[in-house]
């Protein structure tokens, strides 16, 4: 095999293989560019976002300053509750743990002074799961299976940077269509440069 | 392929802007901290006058302009004194400036360059809710590159299915893939 038929082969089976990232982060930016769109939609069908499933007294010590995190986990378990989760001060006096998978999302609030706990959950939204799956990856999560998707997020960055390499080359090999593609090239080098220094 | 090679920039950019995302923990490591706070760039009295009735876009505009800072920002009204905040939304420098019309003081705090801090700012930007025109041709530009990826999915699925000699192997690939994003996509 040569280098040329190597490089062509490169870049088609990386990209058939990673075609459902492609796909679903192509549209999902497009529901965050027109984030503003889709809320109007949604709010015109004036449903809750939010339902609750539970509220109970509950007792958690809360440290004021310091990690949450581990507030957080000790929330879920005593609740049954499981998932990748973030946890995060609301106020002096709430303390929020928003867990979330790619297909549903809940919401849990502890009220310090009161004593109780909230537990919401959110109406399946196709813009959020789209949203949702592009804004997920990271490596802070408990779970291996997250932990692993947070490599499949490293291995599209990986893949794009190739793709971007493989086309280059693939381009250079065909003489004909170089003066038109130093053109496309130049100019989106210049016209991002513009973007930076103007906008 | 023209596309692809005018839009290599926004490729690069969102490529490694997500790796540096998905690795916030270690590159917080890396650089010692958060991304760095605003630090003060100057100080000056400012009088000007404002119509009465002018909002804080119009008055954060108005200063804008004065200080040859034009371009895509934020702005709102504090309470508790009355002064001006403006977010100017610059990529590479971006400033707050704080308008005390009490006091006429005005004061500009900037954001210190950083790799990181600048490369998740532009993964971020986008939208058409500014009123300058190169903002909106950005946000186009975004829309370009989302149209751009999707049409790369379909023609790449096109070329492959043209190609009899790899459509066996690729079909393997593109399941491949199929099946593991389905897999994650029901079990996280």
């Amino acid at each position: 095999m040569t280098f040329p038929h190597f490089n062509r082969r490169l870049h088609l089976y990386l990209a058939l293989t990673l075609l459902p990232w492609f796909l679903m982060y192509g549209i999902s930016s497009f529901a965050f560019a027109h984030g503003d769109y889709f809320e109007q939609r949604d709010k015109a069908k004036g449903l809750p976002l939010w339902t609750t499933r539970f509220e109970r007294s509950y007792s958690i010590e809360v440290p004021d300053t310091g990690d949450l995190r581990p507030v957080g986990e000790r929330i879920m378990r005593d609740n049954g509750l499981t998932g990748s989760f973030g946890t995060y001060r609301e106020s002096a006096n709430q303390l929020d743990v928003y867990i979330y998978t790619f297909l549903h999302s809940t919401q849990v609030k502890y009220r310090i002074n009161e004593k109780k706990l909230i537990v919401e959950d959110r109406r399946f939204r196709f813009d959020h799961f789209l949203t949702g799956m592009h804004g997920r990856g990271g490596f802070e999560q408990a779970s291996l299976l997250d932990k692993l998707w947070g490599v499949l997020v490293d291995l599209v960055c990986l893949g794009m940077i190739l793709w971007i390499a493989t086309g280059l080359y693939m381009w250079w090999t065909v003489p004909r269509v170089r003066a038109w593609g130093w053109l496309a090239l130049l100019g989106g080098i210049a016209s991002f440069a513009l973007f930076l220094s103007k906008l | 392929m023209y596309l692809a090679l005018f839009l290599t920039p926004w490729v690069l950019m969102y490529s490694v802007s997500t790796f540096v995302m998905n690795h916030r923990v270690w590159f917080r490591g890396l650089y010692g901290g958060p991304p760095p706070p605003f630090v003060l760039e100057r100080e000056m009295n400012y009088s000007a006058s404002f119509p009465g009735d002018a909002t804080p876009k119009q008055v954060a505009r108005q200063i804008l302009t004065s200080l040859n800072l034009d371009g895509a920002f934020n702005s709102s009204r504090r309470g508790r004194d009355g002064a001006y905040i403006i977010q100017r939304i610059d990529p590479i420098t971006p400033r707050r400036i704080t308008y005390i019309p009490s006091e006429a003081k005005l004061t500009i705090e900037k954001l210190p360059w950083e790799s990181r801090a600048f490369l998740e700012r532009m993964h971020r930007r986008r939208g058409y809710q500014h009123d300058e025109a190169l903002e909106d041709l950005w946000a186009f530009s975004v829309d370009l590159f989302i149209a751009g990826m999707l049409f790369w999915i379909l023609s790449g699925l096109w070329m492959w299915w043209e190609l009899r000699v790899t459509r066996k192997l690729g079909g393997v690939f593109a399941l491949g893939g199929i099946a593991l994003f389905g897999f994650f996509l029901l079990a996280i």
